[in-house]
C-alpha cells in the first residue's frame, strides 16, 4: 500500500471524495447506531460475552389496526452467543430443581435435556459449546435470572436479528438470506455445531440464525391460528376484530416462521432445536 | 416443517377487546412504546445488573427436599410458582394460600368493554349452580393483565361494580408474575398500543392442590362442564 505521505495533497483530496461518496451510503445507514454505540461505551462498560444493541425499531409482523406500526426498542444488552450445555450444566448443578430428573412437569416437559446422558452429565449427543436445547420457557427464564439477566423480548431479538451480516438491513444482505434458508431446509443435526462456527452479525451478536431457534420472554404474546402463510387475518370465530390483523411483510419467511413457533409452543416445551440467550438492561 | 405441523394443533380463543374511550386517551401519549418497552421497564427491575441471585422460581424449592420447612406441593401443583400478588385492599397475596379449596381463575383488565365482563357474568354463573355448602368452599381468582392501571383501588371498584362477595379475590400482580401465571395456564395475552389486551379467554379450575382439573376455552357454553369438575373437587 501506498504510504499516505507519498501522494499528493490534491490527490489525497479527491480519494478522500471518492471515499465518501463510494462508501458514505453504506455507512448513511447505521452510522445513527454506531454513534450510539461509542457514546454508550464509553459511559457503561458492555460486560464481558455481550453486545451493546442500540436504540432502534421494530416493525411487528402481524398487527391490528390498532397496534402501533413500529415499536421503540430502547438500547439494551445481549449475549453474544446463545446459552450452552456447559453453562447451563452449571446452573442445574447450582439449582438441583431444575435437574432433569428432579424438574416438575409444569416447568418442563418428559424431553428435557433429554440429549444429555444424566441430571450431571452432559455426553455424545450434548458437547460442552453447542447450544444448549430441549430447555422450557421456564428452564431459560430461571437460567436468566440466576445469571441476574433476563430473556430477551420479542421485539428486541427481532431487532437484533434483522441485520445482516455487513449491514444493519439484514434483508437486503444477500448472503445472510442464502444461508438463513439453507438452515430452513435442512433437518435439525442429531447433534448441533459449537456456538463459535457462528458467524457475527452487523451489531456482532452471534448465532441468532443458523444454529438454533430461541426463547423470548414474550413468546406468549403471539397468536396465530392457522397455517402461517395463509393467516393474513385470524380466524374471525375465535377473535374479536379478527378482520383487522394483517401482516406488514408476507415475504419475510423466517419471521413467519418464527412467529409460527412461538404461537404453538407452551412454556414447559422443548425441542430439539429450541435454545436460548439472555439479555440485560443497559447499567446506569 | 415440524413447526408448522404444530402450529395446527394450536386452537386458541381470543378476544381483542374493545377499548373504553377513556382508557384510549390514557395510553395515547404513550404512544409507540406502550408494549413491549413499558414491559420491559418493569420486567428489568428485579434483576439486578451485578449480583446474580437465584430465580423466583427456584427460590421454593418444596418438591424433592423432604426436610423442608415448606409445604410439600404436588409435581403439577400451580402453587410451586411463587409469583407475587396484591389483592383489591393491598394486602400481598401468595397463590399457594389458596391450597385446600378448590379455585375457579381467571385472567381479565378491568377496563376490559368486552369478553372480561361476559367472562365474569358466566362466574357469577357458575357460583349461583353452587350449594350453599359448595359455595362457602369454592374461591373466585380474578388476576389482572394490566400492571399499570389495575391498580388496588381499580380492582376495588370493579369488585363494588359487580357485587363480588368475599368468595372472590382480585388481584394484580408485577409484570413477572403476570407473564408466568399465564405461562402456567396457557393463556396468550398482548397489549394493544391503545392499552387495551387481546388475551386468551379461558377459564381454569384448580382442585384443592392447586392442579388444573379442567379448563373452559372461548365464551360460549361450558358453564354445566365447569360446575361439574368444581363438584367433583369438592367431595
Amino acid at each position: 500500500m501506498l504510504p499516505l505521505r507519498q501522494i499528493p495533497p490534491s490527490l489525497r483530496t479527491l480519494l478522500a471524495f471518492v471515499g465518501l461518496v463510494f462508501f458514505g451510503p453504506a455507512f448513511a445507514a447505521p452510522s445513527p447506531s454506531l454513534s450510539t454505540l461509542s457514546s454508550q461505551r464509553s459511559t457503561s462498560p458492555v460486560p464481558a460475552g455481550m453486545v451493546l444493541l442500540p436504540a432502534g425499531i421494530y416493525v411487528p409482523l402481524q398487527r391490528t389496526l390498532k397496534d402501533a406500526a413500529q415499536i421503540n426498542v430502547a438500547a439494551f444488552l445481549l449475549d453474544e452467543l446463545p446459552v450452552t450445555n456447559a453453562e447451563f450444566l452449571a446452573f442445574v448443578t447450582a439449582n438441583p430443581k431444575w435437574q432433569r430428573s428432579k424438574v416438575s412437569p409444569l416447568f418442563a416437559d418428559s424431553s428435557y435435556l433429554e440429549n444429555w446422558t444424566d441430571d450431571l452429565l452432559l455426553g455424545d449427543q450434548a458437547p460442552e459449546h453447542a447450544p444448549v436445547i430441549r430447555v422450557s420457557w421456564f428452564a431459560a427464564r430461571a437460567y436468566a435470572r440466576w445469571t441476574g439477566k433476563r430473556l430477551p423480548l420479542t421485539a428486541e431479538w427481532e431487532f437484533a436479528a434483522s441485520a445482516g451480516y455487513t449491514r444493519a438491513d439484514g434483508k437486503n444482505d444477500e448472503q445472510l438470506s442464502r444461508d438463513l434458508y439453507a438452515w430452513l431446509a435442512r433437518p435439525v443435526p442429531p447433534i448441533l455445531a459449537d456456538v463459535a462456527t457462528a458467524k457475527k452479525n452487523f451489531y456482532g451478536v452471534r448465532g441468532l440464525h443458523g444454529l438454533i431457534w430461541e426463547w423470548v420472554d414474550d413468546f406468549n404474546t403471539a397468536m396465530v391460528t392457522g397455517e402461517s402463510r395463509a393467516d393474513s387475518g385470524l380466524e374471525r370465530d375465535l377473535f374479536c376484530g379478527a378482520g383487522s390483523v394483517g401482516a406488514k411483510d408476507t415475504t419475510d419467511y423466517a419471521a413467519f416462521m418464527r412467529q409460527a413457533l412461538r404461537s404453538s409452543l407452551k412454556a414447559n416445551n422443548t425441542t430439539s432445536s429450541l435454545g436460548f440467550r439472555c439479555a440485560q438492561v443497559l447499567p446506569e | 416443517m415440524k413447526t408448522l405441523s404444530l402450529l395446527t394443533l394450536t386452537t386458541l380463543f381470543f378476544c381483542i377487546s374493545l377499548p373504553l374511550s377513556s382508557v384510549a386517551m390514557a395510553k395515547e401519549d404513550a404512544g409507540t412504546t406502550a408494549g413491549p418497552i413499558a414491559e420491559k421497564d418493569a420486567c428489568c427491575k428485579p434483576a439486578p445488573v451485578v449480583t446474580p441471585k437465584p430465580p423466583a422460581c427456584c427460590a421454593a424449592t418444596p418438591i424433592q427436599n423432604p426436610q423442608s420447612q415448606i409445604e410439600n406441593f404436588t409435581r403439577s401443583s400451580l402453587y410451586q410458582s411463587d409469583g407475587t400478588f396484591t389483592d383489591d385492599s393491598g394486602k400481598s397475596f401468595a397463590l399457594s394460600s389458596l391450597r385446600g379449596r378448590p379455585v375457579v381463575l381467571n385472567m381479565f383488565f378491568a377496563s376490559c368493554g368486552y369478553a372480561c365482563p361476559l367472562t365474569v357474568t358466566d362466574l357469577l354463573s357458575i357460583q349461583g349452580r353452587l350449594s350453599a355448602e359448595q359455595r362457602s368452599k369454592t374461591i373466585f381468582v380474578l388476576v389482572s393483565f394490566d400492571v399499570t392501571r389495575d391498580t388496588t383501588a381499580a380492582l376495588a371498584q370493579y369488585r363494588a361494580q359487580r357485587g363480588l362477595d368475599a368468595q372472590w379475590i382480585l388481584l394484580r400482580g408485577d409484570n413477572d408474575s403476570v407473564r408466568e401465571l399465564a405461562a402456567l395456564l396457557g393463556v396468550k395475552f398482548k397489549q394493544e398500543a391503545d392499552g387495551s389486551f387481546a388475551h386468551s379467554n379461558l377459564v381454569t379450575i384448580l382442585n384443592s392442590e392447586g392442579e388444573i382439573v379442567h379448563q373452559r376455552t372461548g365464551l360460549q357454553g361450558g358453564l354445566a362442564e365447569a360446575t361439574a369438575a368444581l363438584a367433583s373437587c369438592l367431595k
